[in-house]
């Protein structure tokens, strides 16, 4: 028995594909026009609508005073209340009897940015910082010494406000 | 101080104490603390820091409890709203000119002050227009220092130079807020007991050099424990951190050191430390000594022992506790040709105004102890009885050169070791022991006191009791022997102990008799 094709006559403006075209074109060329969302990132890092909360919990910074030297006095609250176990600090006396670290490291791989450092520090020195460009190329780099948390720029973390719940 | 009760009400709860008990005491046994600085139970009280001013009804005013006594009806309110104002002020009053420097004080996480201030004390300062008067730091001597500007005038270091060492060289200078304590500049804090001074501070002002920045409070882990100074055995409480032994503190014990511990003792813990520590048995194998595990150790020491049935020498450490010395001397059993303990002697140094303590001559913990177990103290007998011995068992003693000479000579030897000594490199057996930091044990002081002490820090690589070796080799030595499971019951099962635990002992210490043999019990 022969097959008996049926074959389906469609307007041919329906089919066109000129027609298609030219729809996805006109939304494609709507979009130029309208309120961007997107950020290129690596060159843009914010916009005018859009930046990284100040409440942000990254990388550590280590406050200086007006000699540059750290501002903590080893009072040991801060690895005390690490829930992470990831500041390790020895304290020493200078010649003049001041008190201040003699090792300060944080191990940036076990530390849970809690920011419980940065709550508990009497001296404000410890911080939790406004920053979360991290890579590096070897593992060890990833345990910051007192050196490294000194010379970091970025802003530290305004924390979470009871009074501004939002961040506004 | 009579034995008639007298009933009081404190805080709401009735309470029998004996007639002459100050409110403070009576306190204590109600369950309730009254803030206090200048008292302290082993001084006397001059009620200078007001504190501890509680309400006693009908009183006119508020009584300072650390020096009134007890009365029959009484009816005392300590955290009345009265009570708790008066306090609020002296905290106040205290707080215009010390400093707020807890960050970097020694003292924080175990200071009176800041502990009060934060149970009770004001919010914020009324004083905040006045500098706070500021001293520079002193060096009193010794191994203390005085930071003034922490100072509460308690008067503690004063009465207790005073009045408890008797050697008053502390006072009190100048008058109103410009109050310090001081010295006569020919004086020295140089009394053998003023390390006290320390501890006796309730706030971070005279602290110790030693143990400057060398850990925060909280940081620390506490063992009860007896001091190794001398025959005294003053408990002490050892302050451990990562394992580390950073302090040693008295602790108190109102039969033996009340509330004090002599600086000699204080500083006896560096030994605890030790980095070059014997961490596996070793036996010779080709004329060297080499390690191996313990049932080969106690095998092969079990064998020698059987095998060389002749006379043997027992050379002990001072420091060695009663459970060691026992057993090793189960171990040697009837053979044992002499055994002694070597006592370092050094001068006597009493505290003064308390009676029957001192820093004793005799420099051994357990000297009592080891007569008790039939070790003699003629230590230079037991060397010469190493010539001609058959085996010269040595347990962790500390030996000098004409002592190692001597050594040379013995036939075998057994060398119970805490630290590597390559002098005795001929040792038939180095067997790796824990120190008294490490193992639980007794040591008798020489009023016959049975004291504990326990581990503080764990014993380093395959370090074992010094019992429980010995222990295992006497077993191993003859058919149906039984080592005991437990230090307690190794210390129970020697004679003079005769079934005592460590229970009964408590953590007080208990007076064991000497003769006979078990009338403890």
């Amino acid at each position: 028995m022969a097959i008996g094709v049926k074959v389906m006559k469609r307007p041919s403006d329906e089919v066109s594909y000129i027609r298609a075209t030219l729809k996805g074109m006109a939304l494609t060329f709507k979009h130029m026009f309208q309120a961007r969302v997107t950020m290129e990132y690596p060159e843009a890092k914010s916009t005018d609508d859009w930046r990284i909360a100040t409440r942000w919990r990254g990388t550590h910074r280590m406050m200086t005073d007006e000699q540059g030297r750290s501002k903590c006095v080893a009072c040991g609250l801060c690895p005390q209340v690490c829930p992470a176990n990831c500041i390790k600090l020895v304290p020493g006396e200078d010649e003049k009897g001041h008190r201040y670290p003699l090792i300060y490291e944080i191990d940036e791989f076990r530390c849970v940015f809690c920011g419980y450092c940065q709550e508990v520090c009497p001296e404000e020195a410890i911080h939790v910082g406004v920053h979360y460009e991290n890579a590096e190329y070897s593992r060890d780099r990833f345990v910051y010494d007192l050196e490294r948390l000194q010379a970091q720029t970025h802003p530290v973390s305004t924390l979470w406000d009871p009074a501004d719940p939002r961040g506004q | 101080m009579s034995d008639e009760l007298v009933s009081v009400t404190i805080d709401g709860l009735p309470l029998q104490v004996p007639e002459g008990t100050m409110i403070i005491e009576a306190a204590k046994q109600a369950g309730v603390l009254v803030p206090h600085y200048c008292y302290h139970p082993s001084l006397p009280s001059p009620a200078v820091c007001r504190m501890c001013l509680v309400e006693v009804e009908k009183a006119p005013k508020l009584m300072p409890s650390c020096v009134t006594a007890v009365a029959e009806g009484q009816v005392v309110h300590i955290n009345s709203p009265a009570a708790k104002s008066a306090r609020q002020g002296v905290l106040e009053f205290l707080l215009i000119n010390h400093p707020l420097d807890c960050p970097i004080c020694d003292q924080a996480g175990e200071c009176e002050l800041q502990d009060f201030v934060f149970q009770e004390g004001r919010s914020g300062s009324r004083y905040d227009d006045y500098p706070k008067r500021y001293a520079p730091v002193e060096d009193f001597g010794t191994d203390v220092l005085y930071v003034p500007n922490r100072c509460i005038l308690c008067t503690r270091c004063v009465r207790f130079m005073e009045d408890v060492a008797q050697d008053g060289v502390l006072e009190v200078y100048q008058r109103g807020d410009r109050s310090y304590i001081g010295m006569e500049p020919a004086h020295k804090l140089e009394h053998p007991w003023s390390g006290n001074v320390v501890d006796l501070c309730p706030v971070g002002s005279l602290i110790s050099k030693d143990f400057l920045h060398r850990a925060r409070a909280w940081d620390l882990d506490k063992t009860a424990s007896v001091c190794p100074g001398c025959t005294q055995g003053c408990n002490m409480t050892v302050d451990t951190r990562d394992s580390t032994v950073v302090r040693l503190r008295p602790r108190p014990n109102l039969d033996v050191n009340r509330h004090f511990m002599c600086d000699a003792g204080r500083a006896d813990y560096r030994w605890m430390n030790r980095g070059d520590r014997v961490e596996a048995p070793l036996h010779q194998d080709g004329g060297k000594l080499h390690a191996c595990d313990w049932d080969t150790a106690l095998d092969e020491m079990a064998a020698l022992i059987r095998a060389s049935d002749g006379s043997v020498v027992l050379l002990a450490s001072g420091r060695a506790p009663c459970e060691a010395l026992g057993w090793t001397m189960r171990l040697a059993g009837n053979n044992v040709r002499a055994a002694a303990i070597k006592v370092p002697i050094g001068p006597e140094a009493p505290i003064g105004a308390i009676p029957n303590l001192a820093l004793r001559a005799e420099r051994a913990p357990n000297l009592d102890g080891a007569r008790m177990l039939g070790v003699s103290t003629d230590w230079l007998a037991a060397i010469n009885a190493v010539k001609g011995a058959e085996l010269v068992i040595v347990l962790d003693a500390e030996l000098d050169d004409a002592d190692i000479a001597a050594l040379s000579g013995a036939t075998h030897l057994i060398h119970f070791a805490t630290a590597v000594e390559p002098r005795l490199a001929h040792a038939d057996f180095v067997v790796p022991i824990a120190t008294m930091a490490e193992e639980q044990g007794v040591f008798v002081n020489r009023d016959n006191r049975a004291q504990r002490f326990l581990p503080a820090k764990s014993a380093p690589g395959m370090a074992r009791s010094a019992w429980w070796v010995a222990s295992q080799v006497w077993r191993r030595g003859g058919e149906g022997r039984r080592a005991p499971g437990t230090a307690s019951e190794a210390f129970g099962s020697l004679a003079p102990f005769d079934g005592l635990t460590y229970r009964d002992l408590g953590l007080g210490g208990r007076v064991v008799a000497t003769s006979p043999a078990g009338a403890a019990r």
